[in-house]
């Protein structure tokens, strides 16, 4: 257990760490990016810029060195297996930015991003759900297999418009913190700290207009670090609630199609681009649903309004979010 | 009107999935006793859960298929 002064200080040494490696070796990768013509079209501003892409390879420079930091500080082991889980995680989503791959190979290969939070017992053995915790020490595994793959997917699938994942993440990473520091231990929450300052400097230049793209590695470790964390902070059920937007944009995607494929590979787009450079929901029926296509069926709009409709509904949920763990903090009390 | 329905979509995402938490705590946690009298394998009771526990998933994933149609009935065709 570490005393106050140590808990302060690792925290303020995790959070400068991620924080500033990724705030200042952004600018580079930028650079090396455009040199290297690794850039996609902005499909939503007119002439469409280029834009960098992806920002993975520096968000995993800086979110690991924190992490590993951390470890040698605490030698704690869900650390190290939080570590792990992002870092395959990044790898999963690297290889799908260097190749298009189809849409089974992401949830299916996260599947060993789980697998370090199993081996180094990074989970515990009753899960968290709000009213009380049911022990279920056996079906703890599965479900570890369930939640990264899904928690992944679920960020990378919000990351539709500038800004808009990494802002997601931060504001959703609050509520879980919270949750953690309260039901949780002292070290995940410690090594909370790194995601929620790390997507705070890529928010800097992901944010409209994008200077960079995090990609599918980007998209991917920031998703599967978040499960690990909720995973390993005893915080399932908060860190869902506090996804809930995310995880409503997958699941109409996913009953819309009825099956699991990219958004590339849907013929039918869910929203139009207008010559005003506003977007609009697609009136076609054969057009998959979608949070933005939700948002866009009261009239069209511009990318930023849709980002900040998009960030209020993160805020209110959020809210949400802090109204379970009341809840939940209430019922431990009494 | 804005952003209230979907604020209001997700409060019911919320409330369905408390509800299933709630359900799991009160009926599927303590099955080893009151199913199988404290007695059963670990194996057992695990294989017991897992099945109410995708059931409950289900039930959850059909009334939040049935939101959605709703939803987007209403509002798609406004």
């Amino acid at each position: 257990m570490l005393d106050n002064t140590s808990f302060v200080i690792y925290g303020v040494i995790v959070s400068a760490i991620s924080f500033l490696l990724i705030y200042f070796l952004t600018p580079f990768a930028i650079k090396s990016l455009v040199a290297k013509k690794r850039v996609v079209p902005d499909a939503h501003k007119p002439d469409k810029p280029s834009v960098p892409r992806p920002a993975g390879p520096v968000m995993i420079v800086g979110l690991a060195a924190a992490e590993i930091v951390l470890y040698f500080l605490t030698m704690n082991n869900a650390v190290l297996a939080i570590l792990l889980t992002t870092i395959i995680a990044f790898l999963v989503g690297y290889v799908d930015d260097k190749r298009v791959l189809p849409g089974w190979f992401k949830p299916v290969a996260l599947l060993g991003a789980a697998i370090p939070l199993v081996i180094l017992g990074a989970h515990a053995t009753n899960l968290n759900l709000v009213f009380g915790s049911a022990f279920i020490p056996l079906l703890y595994v599965p479900l570890i297999f369930v939640i990264i793959p899904i928690t992944g997917n679920t960020v990378n699938s919000i990351d539709v418009l500038n800004g808009v994942a990494s802002r997601f993440v931060i504001i959703a990473s609050i509520p879980l913190m919270a949750s953690i520091a309260i039901f949780g231990n002292v070290e995940v929450f410690l090594a909370a700290l790194p995601l929620f300052f790390g997507t705070l400097a890529l928010y800097k230049y992901h944010k409209f207009p994008s200077k960079i793209f995090p990609g599918d590695s980007g998209t991917l470790l920031l998703g599967a670090m978040y499960g690990a964390l909720a995973i390993a902070g005893s915080s399932e059920i908060i860190g869902v609630i506090a996804l809930l937007p995310a995880v409503m944009n997958s699941f109409l995607f996913l009953a819309s199609v009825k099956r699991i494929v990219e958004h590339r590979q849907v013929k039918t787009r869910p929203v139009v681009l207008l010559e005003d450079y506003r977007l609009a929901a697609s009136t076609e029926k054969l057009a998959p649903a979608t949070l933005v296509r939700l948002i866009l069926a009261d009239g069209p709009l511009g990318e930023k309004e849709i980002g900040h409709k998009i960030f209020r509904l993160a805020v209110f949920t959020a809210l949400l979010a802090f109204a379970s763990i009341a809840i939940q903090f209430a019922i431990l009390r009494l | 009107m804005g952003l209230a329905s979907l604020a209001l979509f997700v409060s019911g995402m919320w409330l369905m999935v408390l509800g299933v938490a709630a359900f799991l705590v009160i009926f599927v946690a303590p099955i080893d006793v009151t199913l199988f009298g404290g007695q059963g394998s670990a194996a057992n009771v695990s294989l017991v859960q897992a099945a109410i526990a995708i059931v409950a998933v289900i039930a959850l994933v059909f009334g939040l298929s049935r939101m959605k149609r709703i939803y987007l009935q209403k509002k798609l065709k406004q």
